[in-house]
């Protein structure tokens, strides 16, 4: 299955964040617990971590770009073979992670 | 240029100003190892060391009372409230000892200070949310500056810190949330001149600080419905851009001055007058808080608060419109 990671609504007051880097490449598996990027928003700097294993498939946005909550950040899938489907095909399934603001 | 949090334009003018000229101190509350209430000192305590980035108590007159004296033998003092509402506090040391200084010594003493201050409703309730820039626009001898963004932050900041006399830079809790374009070379904003940030025929829309997003916001409204509206961002409250003003008034011949604090005695109230002294036959029209204090009530400050539908109903109503 193809899952997207989608930049959380839930943080607060903020309007947009900065991504400061992705601690895996495309077509790295992802653990659970693994940390999978950085970003930074108006006051803090957030860890996500992957809650569910998969492989990142494909990055939307690059080190030092800004995004927006809801912006969708990668792709994820269980197997590293599956097929993507079509840019900008909107995905169901959402990666599931959580979050660790410092 | 680049994309930078407002907390950061507003560091890298600081860190710039104080790299450039060392009689520039900073002076607040939790400035120091903390870095700031919304993290804008970062790094600075670490990079300039205690003696220029001292943390004060919670004690805005001395704070005041400090930077102008420090002002007068030879600093430039950043004094920094955290909200605008404590700087009531500091109005002795500001307004009857920095801002008189250089009248009352015939110029022999100076006061090149900076009190910069946060205003803004965002949840905070009556005493930690007003926006009472009028109060010091009223005063002889203060430069009052009010950003949007944070490019004009950074430019603005930087020519307050080189001001000859006190000046009060006011920022607004909600532009924090915001990125903005800076520009990669050093680069400054003189004092009064306000920013044309959209350009309509049909009416002039005038605001500052956060007020100028929310404008914008209304004119994207009117535009849609076939009203084209020219938006100024003052950003310098004192001195005024009159030529800005009027040069886009007497094309609109229409003008509607938005501000979050209250309209009687306001920014608008002095704008509305002055414009119309400058451009013949100008109608005025002007939109403040509704007469309460702000509210710790969501509902309630969004009530009091002028809002982008607010703004825009104001337009049509001053262009014979009426409301939509």
């Amino acid at each position: 299955m193809i899952r997207k990671f989608v930049i959380p609504k839930e943080l607060g007051e903020s309007i947009e964040v900065r991504l400061l880097q992705w601690c895996k490449a495309p077509g790295e598996t992802v653990n659970v617990d693994d940390a999978l990027l950085e970003f930074e928003t108006d006051k803090a700097i957030v860890l996500v971590t992957a809650s569910q294993p998969g492989v990142l498939r494909h990055c939307f946005f690059g080190d030092g770009d800004w995004m927006k909550p809801g912006d969708t950040a990668a792709w994820l899938s269980d197997t590293a073979d599956e097929p993507l489907p079509e840019p900008g095909a909107n995905l169901d399934d959402t990666l599931i992670v959580a979050f660790d603001a410092t | 240029m680049s994309r930078l949090f407002f907390r950061e334009a507003l560091c890298r003018a600081m860190a710039e100003e104080m790299e450039r000229d060392p009689r520039v101190i900073l002076m607040g509350q939790d400035i120091a190892a903390h870095g700031g209430s919304y993290a804008e000192t970062r790094g600075l305590f670490e990079r300039f060391g205690a003696a220029r980035v001292r943390n004060t108590p919670v004690a805005e007159a001395v704070t005041v009372g400090l930077a102008a004296g420090a002002a007068a033998a030879g600093l430039r003092p950043l004094a920094f409230i955290t909200y605008l509402d404590f700087l009531m506090l500091g109005l002795d040391p500001l307004v009857n000892y920095a801002a008189k200084l250089r009248f009352k010594s015939a110029g022999q003493l100076t006061a090149p200070m900076v009190v910069k201050a946060t205003a803004g409703a965002k949840g905070q309730g009556p005493t930690h949310a007003q926006s009472i820039e009028p109060w010091l626009m009223n005063v002889p001898g203060l430069t009052v500056l009010a950003p949007s963004t944070a490019g004009d932050a950074y430019g603005l900041l930087k020519t307050a810190l080189r001001a000859p006399g006190p000046v009060v830079f006011i920022d607004h809790k909600r532009l924090f949330p915001l990125g903005g374009v800076v520009p990669d070379q050093e680069e400054t904003i003189p004092v009064g001149s306000a920013a044309l940030r959209r350009e309509g025929r049909d009416v002039t829309i005038v605001a500052h600080s956060y007020m100028s997003v929310v404008a914008l916001e209304a004119a994207g409204a009117l535009s849609k419905a076939g009203i084209e509206a020219d938006v100024i961002d003052l950003r310098s409250l004192w001195p005024i851009d009159w030529d800005t003003l009027s040069a886009s008034a007497g094309r609109t011949g229409h003008a509607l001055f938005v501000e979050e604090g209250q309209e009687v005695c306001g920014v608008g109230a002095e704008l509305a007058f002055g414009l119309q002294e400058r451009v013949p036959g100008l109608r005025v029209a002007r939109l403040g808080a509704r007469r309460a204090p702000v509210s710790a009530s969501p509902v309630l400050e969004a009530y009091t608060i002028p809002d982008a539908t607010r703004i825009a109903d104001a337009a049509r109503r001053l262009l014979g419109k009426g409301a939509a």
